[in-house]
């Protein structure tokens, strides 16, 4: 009896006890992973692209971004943590945790008299500091996001590091999820997209173009950057937001831009030259939290379902 | 030179007993910079027992965290202190010395700027191309500061003269050129923007033994070429003209001391970004202590500049801690009414 001859319910059956020798095989295959003495030691390649050995699951961990922080908290690895940046400021139980001072330059002595078994640094302005503390025996692991994928994938990293990739796996899965609803909502809609335009500190104009995340986010909540055209964070002149008259401003606020909302929302209202922006008829102004944009971490998901929030508003 | 005997140097200056002074001063200040360093090494972010430094000290113990803190970080982060005090200082007065000015510093020459233009560029060039330049750094601001200073000597060479007032103007303006360049840099980039500042305000906090190997024989040998062109410093202190007949090739003069020193500052500039004011006062600091006298002047205005960065880092380090301020903002805000105030002193007294 050749394959040909087989009835449809006799191939069924092949493919079923296939799927299922292939399904105990892969639960075997977790078993193993998951037991503690093959985790490590585990060695990882770095955002910097360095290759970084952890012998031993890390017991002292310095965090010396926000970003690892917020990473750190949401794997429920606080108890590890010995040190933070004094930028470190969600959650609010962070403040409780040692600081090492400012993200740049580390202050090597405060974190070698913290003892830590690894560093967690965001790379960037830190990495002219980073061989000197590998040179003095620390585990440092670069963590560099400038895509929320990369974002994802940070955690991945630092869940490995830590030993505890499950749980890295599991947020992983819930911050796609997350992530798929909104592209699909957007996917599905078909509201024509609003113009956006960020903008803070309104003596000289910052705003993000394409390739950073917070234009990432826009698009993804379904919304059109004005400055989707230019890269990188640009300094722009307010003859062009006139000209590319956005149907909202979002003004992101927090440490980098601490000033009062009411006193910005009136700035921009009296804004010279910008009556005639629809965003400033409709008194479409929205307020958002910096952090939620700024950083590389778990919370730029909450970012994105607020803008999709702001973007979806009934007026 | 041949004029400029021991006996016609005492004839013409009237510095005698310049030895004694000399030996003294040597001895007072080598035991000076002892203490400031041990007091430096008391001070940092952790604070450990004196006790517990000297037995760190004693047994060269690098084994556990506080070991490494002093062997590793602070000590050599004093000796490259101590090092680029020497230098900028000394420096600063032979400068003073071969373009007559009492506002010449080691930067005056377009060193500083070049140097700087060369790392904003590695700096920016890192982000550019995503490789990883930070080790190469000090690279890149030795070509920006040999191409700033071979700019400088091009621009006031005036066939085979070297004219003191072209090489002041020369190097104002490379310096001005070169700065308009960093600025440019500096608003085209966004996220390089903190390295590159924090470079520009001086930075010890990356220093290594290594980094000391580097530029200690340099310093060194650089620092004893410029002492025994005293005699003929002391001379130019006279007036071009008069140097001029005592003997003195002033051109020459004035070449040697630029390259020595432009050398000196650019390989120190390169490590520890720059660290501005100390070269410029720390020689009138020293003049109004012993004199105009070169042979001991030098000495003592390098001695004086290391003590003196060793002083302001360990401030920079402790005030605010566990951050760190840039070691360019304490030396001004310290050595500024410092120095009026041993002027203020000088003008009642009413000294030479």
């Amino acid at each position: 009896m050749n394959y040909k001859n087989k009835t449809n319910k006799e191939k069924n059956k092949v493919i079923f006890t296939c799927f299922m020798f292939v399904f105990v095989l892969f639960i075997i295959a977790n078993i193993t992973g998951t037991a503690q003495d093959n985790l490590f030691p585990i060695t990882l390649i770095d955002d910097s692209g360095f290759k970084i050995v952890i012998n031993e699951k890390p017991e002292r961990i310095i965090s010396a971004a926000p970003s690892n922080t917020e990473i750190i908290y949401t794997l429920n690895l606080e108890d590890k943590l010995v040190g933070r940046s004094d930028f470190c400021n969600y959650p609010d139980e962070t403040k409780d945790i040692e600081s090492i001072g400012k993200m740049s330059p580390l202050n090597l002595e405060k974190i070698i008299s913290l003892n830590p078994d690894l560093v967690l640094s965001y790379g960037g302005f830190q990495l002219k500091d980073i061989p000197r503390l590998r040179d003095l025996g620390i585990n440092v692991l670069v963590i560099r996001s400038d895509t929320i994928q990369e974002m994802i994938q940070g955690i991945g990293l630092i869940a490995h590091a830590c030993g505890i990739p499950e749980k890295g796996e599991e947020l992983i899965s819930q911050i796609n999820e997350r992530i798929n609803w909104i592209s699909f909502q957007v996917m599905a809609s078909s509201r024509q997209k609003p113009k956006v335009f960020v903008g803070s500190n309104f003596d000289s104009i910052w705003s993000p173009g394409n390739g950073t995340l917070f234009h990432e986010l826009i698009t993804l909540a379904g919304g059109e950057n004005i400055l989707g055209n230019q890269q990188g964070w640009v300094s722009i002149s307010p003859e062009l937001v006139a000209e590319r008259e956005p149907d909202i401003i979002l003004v992101p606020t927090g440490i980098m831009n601490p000033e009062e909302i009411s006193k910005i929302k009136k700035d921009i209202m009296s804004h010279p030259g910008w009556s005639n922006i629809p965003a400033i008829k409709n008194n479409q102004i929205f307020a958002v939290n910096e952090d939620l944009f700024y950083r590389a971490g778990p919370r730029l998901v909450d970012g994105l379902e607020l803008l999709y929030e702001i973007f979806n508003r009934k007026k | 030179m041949k004029y400029l005997t021991e006996k016609n140097n005492k004839y013409l200056y009237g510095y005698p007993n310049w030895k004694y002074k000399a030996f003294f001063v040597l001895v007072f200040g080598f035991i000076a910079i002892l203490i400031t360093g041990f007091i430096g090494l008391n001070f940092g972010t952790i604070s450990i027992q004196p006790q517990k430094i000297l037995s760190i000290l004693w047994h060269h113990n690098t084994s556990d965290s506080l070991g490494i803190i002093i062997w590793e970080l602070r000590i050599p982060r004093l000796i490259m202190a101590m090092l680029a005090g020497m230098t900028l200082a000394g420096v600063g007065g032979a400068f003073q010395g071969i373009l007559r000015n009492p506002l010449a510093d080691p930067y005056i020459l377009g060193v500083s700027a070049g140097a700087a233009l060369g790392a904003c560029t590695g700096i920016a060039l890192q982000y550019i191309t995503g490789t990883y330049l930070t080790n190469i750094l000090p690279i890149f601001a030795l070509i920006g500061s040999f191409i700033s200073m071979f700019l400088v000597y091009f621009f006031s060479k005036n066939k085979s003269h070297l004219p003191m007032t072209d090489l002041l103007l020369a190097g104002v303006a490379v310096n001005f050129f070169f700065s308009a360049l960093i600025t440019l840099l500096l608003a085209v980039s966004n996220r390089e923007l903190h390295s590159m500042i924090f470079w520009l305000m001086g930075d010890l906090s990356n220093s290594s033994w290594q980094k000391i190997s580097i530029i200690f024989l340099p310093v060194f040998a650089g620092s004893f070429l410029l002492i025994f062109s005293s005699l003929e410093l002391n001379a130019m202190a006279l007036g071009e003209e008069e140097a001029l007949h005592l003997g003195i090739q002033t051109e020459k003069l004035r070449l040697r001391i630029f390259v020595i020193g432009s050398v000196m500052i650019a390989i120190v500039v390169s490590f520890t970004g720059l660290i501005g004011f100390v070269g410029l006062v720390i020689p009138h600091i020293a003049r109004l202590i012993v004199g105009p006298d070169h042979r001991i002047m030098l000495p003592v205005s390098a001695l004086i500049g290391a003590i003196f960065l060793i002083l302001c880092d360990t401030i920079a380090r402790t005030v605010l801690a566990p951050t760190e301020i840039p070691i360019g903002a304490i030396t001004a805000i310290i050595g500024a009414p410092l120095f009026i105030h041993l002027l203020k002193r000088r003008n009642e007294n009413n000294e030479y």
